[in-house]
């Protein structure tokens, strides 16, 4: 996996943790990931007044994740905990399997902000083995990817956000 | 055995194959539409997977949906319970092309059993009797005269192309059977186009008798005896006991060894049920049922097995636990099925469960996918539990289902529930003398509004 790609899908990993972390009242959430030998991931998220993230070893841009945590983000106020229900939430019109690009090796489709037209295939969803290729429902910015290249998805369950 | 199965099902019957999973060591995966998030199966089972929106063509009847849910969960095989998928042979292929395993026959049994007229030929041919008739068009009043003779009055005249009810002519005697001969044949002209007529022997007040078979699709095969379903209102069973209270052993070992025998030479594998009309002593052949049936637990009471853990046993490629000689009934077993309808029309009644007590006691089992709060989503059938008693003998088993009936409380929603009261303090019910005009029949003479609320 190039470096590139660990660091978005730690990235993810963290926006996902802060989701978590709303979703479920928690005030604090820490986890430790090991990738392998000296490639570790950890991470401590905990909401009151701040953020605060630790990252170890490959730990390139720990600032990102700090926005989807704050709980002054502009989302709605009602159940913004819930991915599904954000706005912007793409949600997945099929159970399956998800595949963020053409064929493996291939580059993603989309990555977190990258600009999208209406129409534009943003993942494709494995059914029966068939590949159903997932449009954007509109044009925007994907702000988050919730889903994990070849990760299992249920009928209904946030793929992306595009705002 | 199977490490994980897939459960594409919903309510009562899906709760049922979880816990046959459960006792077996086998992990279940639930599936379930956006409608199910919070039903009884998705808590109950080890897994669960949302398949799609609440409409049952994009969730549980969608092939794509349930065989990706299968995938991605690692699930090895698949269980239809009862409706849905269960007697679909193309899903039964596409289960099996993904190499999958599918809990019940084969896609060419489904197949046969499925055509009316290909099944009624294969039974034939396997020697279970079907209803006698003139395998054909009859041209002319003599033929016709002479097929009455053969097969014995009443018949019935019925147009070649006809349907719903239209260009059918019952001749009570030979006498009769000018008049109905002439006038089926002008009905068949006027109605379809056609005046070919066909004649078959005309049961007058039969009963609904199906023998409950299981075969291992290596040539082996058993009967568990047979299911008295003859209380059904719009062909819909509502009250269903075994053993049939007109079904002695010996016409019981006749016509169980038939069937077993019949399944086994086609090697079927799996649950089974062939539906007969039983009248005067004599089985006629209606259809064959290619999977496991809502009233199983009538059968599985008096004989003591499990037929969904059977029906795992075969799909895994192993025996069946049990021979034609282990099996021997012991008492008498009813089952009634609840349903969310509001009498006395039956209409449907969605609605929430504000309070659920489920009778207990000796000899009473109560499959049922509600709990207190439970939301029934109007999208799917309306059963919401059957309650099943089994008692040493007939009559002990109809005062604990009256018994049952007292203590069960379903609050929310209208049930059928009164039905039941109220057919228990018939003496047709008491004495088993019953067929399947009964029910509809006394329907219309039986007020629910005279009675107080049950419930």
């Amino acid at each position: 996996m190039s470096n590139k790609t660990s660091h978005e899908s730690d990235v993810s990993f963290i926006q996902a943790l802060a989701e978590l972390l709303r979703e479920n009242d928690l005030t604090e959430l820490q986890v430790k990931r090991d990738y392998g030998e000296n490639d570790s991931l950890n991470v401590r998220v905990s909401r009151q007044t701040q953020t605060i993230v630790q990252a170890s070893v490959p730990a390139p841009a720990p600032a990102a994740p700090a926005a989807p945590a704050a709980p002054a983000a502009p989302a709605p106020t009602s159940n913004d905990a819930d991915p599904a229900s954000h706005p912007g939430a793409v949600t997945s019109p099929m159970v399956g399997t998800v595949y963020m690009a053409a064929e493996p090796g291939a580059p993603a489709f989309v990555s977190t902000g990258s600009t999208v037209k209406e129409g534009d295939t943003i993942l494709i969803i494995e059914a029966m083995k068939t590949m159903n290729h997932i449009p954007a429902p509109r044009a925007g910015t994907i702000k988050r990817i919730l889903v994990e290249d070849g990760g299992p998805v249920e009928f209904g369950a946030p793929l992306v956000i595009i705002e | 055995m199977f490490d994980k199965i897939l459960i594409a099902n919903r309510g009562e019957i899906a709760l049922r194959v979880v816990r046959a999973c459960r006792e077996l060591g086998v992990k279940s995966v639930a599936v379930h539409s956006t409608a199910d998030s919070d039903a009884m199966h998705v808590r109950m089972a080890d897994e669960a997977i949302c398949i799609g929106p609440p409409s049952s063509a994009q969730s549980y009847l969608s092939f794509p949906a349930i065989i990706s849910a299968c995938e991605i969960t690692g699930a090895q095989a698949i269980h239809p319970g009862y409706g849905f998928l269960s007697e679909n042979a193309a899903f039964v292929q596409a289960v099996e092309d993904h190499d999958l395993t599918f809990i019940g026959p084969t896609a060419e049994h489904i197949r046969i059993m499925g055509d009316k007229i290909t099944a009624k030929d294969t039974m034939k041919a396997l020697g279970v009797p079907c209803v006698p008739g003139s395998d054909g068009g009859v041209p002319t009043l003599a033929d016709a005269k002479r097929v009455g003779e053969e097969i014995g009055y009443p018949v019935i005249i019925k147009a070649t192309a006809g349907g719903g009810g239209r260009g059918m002519k019952v001749a009570q005697t030979a006498a009769d059977m000018e008049k109905a001969f002439h006038s089926a044949r002008a009905e068949g002209k006027a109605a379809f186009g056609n005046d070919e007529v066909y004649i078959e022997k005309y049961l007058t007040t039969p009963r609904h008798i199906e023998i409950q078979v299981f075969g291992d699709g290596k040539g082996n095969a058993v009967h568990l005896g047979e299911r008295d379903c003859s209380l059904q209102r719009r062909h819909q069973k509502v009250f269903e006991e075994a053993p049939g209270p007109c079904i002695t052993p010996e016409l019981r070992a006749r016509i169980g060894k038939v069937c077993a025998d019949a399944v086994a030479k086609i090697n079927y594998i799996g649950a089974g049920t062939i539906e007969f009309l039983f009248e005067n002593d004599e089985f006629y052949f209606i259809e064959m049922n290619t999977r496991l049936q809502v009233e199983h637990p009538v059968t599985e009471s008096i004989f003591g097995v499990d037929l969904v853990r059977e029906q795992l046993r075969v799909a895994a490629g192993l025996p069946m636990s049990f021979t034609q000689d282990d099996l021997t009934i012991n008492g008498h077993s009813i089952e009634v099925r609840i349903n969310a309808e509001k009498l006395p029309n039956f209409a449907p009644c969605p609605g929430t469960i504000t309070q659920y007590h489920a009778p207990g006691g000796l000899g009473v089992r109560m499959d049922s996918a509600l709990y207190d709060g439970y939301r029934i989503p109007p999208y799917y059938d309306s059963l919401i539990g059957k309650l099943i008693v089994h008692g040493r003998d007939r009559s002990e088993a109809l005062a604990r289902l009256e018994r049952a009936l007292g203590e069960l409380i379903v609050d929310g929603v209208d049930t059928t529930l009164p039905l039941f009261h109220a057919l228990l303090q018939e003496e047709a019910i008491q004495t088993g003398d019953y067929n399947i005009h009964w029910l509809e029949q006394w329907l219309e003479k039986i007020s629910f509004e005279a009675k107080p609320s049950m419930t």
